[in-house]
């Protein structure tokens, strides 16, 4: 079984997660990481980063975004095409 | 052409705008718009988003003929919009290259992380220590920093949720060159969010 180390982990990291990993790979991650601390914090943050980044950055559309996104649409269908 | 019903599919409503219904092209905009315009937001700011959507719909508008229904409409919706929220924020964020390497994780000589478990946990306990505005600007400002490349590929599939398979095609690559930008972006995006939190600049 082929010596996983943090740094090594690391590069396989979103496969790991993913679960696209061979078998003997993951059981070698699995390994690793059930006697690395630092590996637990830093693959928990790896795991959290992309939902708290989703959180802090879910704007929603101004209702006066939408009227004028409309409006605009709508002088531009009213413009005859032009060819070219 | 008969008016087609809320429920008719994307490519149906898109195939209904293409011959000149505005009222399919319009049920398109409103199923559509809240999505471009937080995927605006995240590949631009939101001052530019209003832009980046109207410009969206318009190219979507102008090129409806040319859209055959062999791929699926959000796919090719999705490129358009990420292709003006990158032409926004190239003409925008024009920074200097930096070296990537201050962001990414370190490892000693036998390739063990150089940070202690304290460290490396800095990120999963900012929402903890920092209230929701400064959450905001801390995440915005890791965003920002990601090159284009990664940036783009990591809003799709980690922050839109798209599947991989759905990122690839909106934007024409491998999966495998997927899976590496998005994984590159998170440990970019971590890596700035862990310097920040240390008070690092």
């Amino acid at each position: 079984m082929s010596t996983v180390t943090c740094e090594s982990g690391v590069a396989v990291l979103m496969e790991y997660l993913e679960g696209t990993l061979p078998e003997d790979l993951r059981t070698a991650v699995d390994a690793h990481v059930a006697q690395c601390p630092r590996c637990v914090a830093f693959i928990a943050s790896y795991r959290e980063t992309p939902r708290m980044l989703r959180d802090a950055t879910a704007a929603e559309m101004p209702s006066d975004l939408v009227a004028s996104l409309r409006a605009a649409l709508r002088a531009h269908r009213r413009t005859p095409p032009t060819n070219g | 052409v008969g008016v087609p019903d809320v429920g008719a599919s994307d490519e149906t409503l898109a195939a209904c705008a293409a011959t000149g219904d505005d009222r399919a092209f319009e049920a398109l905009v409103e199923r559509y718009q809240a999505r471009v315009f937080r995927l605006a937001c995240r590949l631009t700011s939101e001052a530019d988003a209003a832009d980046v959507v109207q410009d969206t719909f318009l190219q979507v508008y102008q090129h409806l003929a040319t859209f055959r229904g062999d791929a699926r409409f959000s796919t090719w919706l999705y490129r358009i919009a990420t292709n003006a929220g990158l032409m926004v924020h190239r003409r925008r964020a024009r920074r200097p290259t930096e070296s990537l390497d201050p962001w990414l994780p370190r490892f000693d000589a036998d390739g063990v992380h150089a940070d202690t478990p304290a460290q490396l946990s800095v990120v999963t306990r900012m929402e903890e220590r920092l209230d929701r505005d400064r959450l905001a600007a801390a995440a915005r400002t890791a965003l920002d920093r990601v090159p284009d490349l990664y940036r783009e590929a990591f809003v799709l599939r980690d922050l839109e949720e798209l599947s991989t398979a759905e990122v690839a095609r909106v934007l024409g690559i491998e999966v495998a060159t997927v899976r590496q930008r998005v994984h590159r972006a998170r440990l970019l995006v971590r890596g700035f969010l862990q310097a920040l939190g240390e008070g690092r600049p």
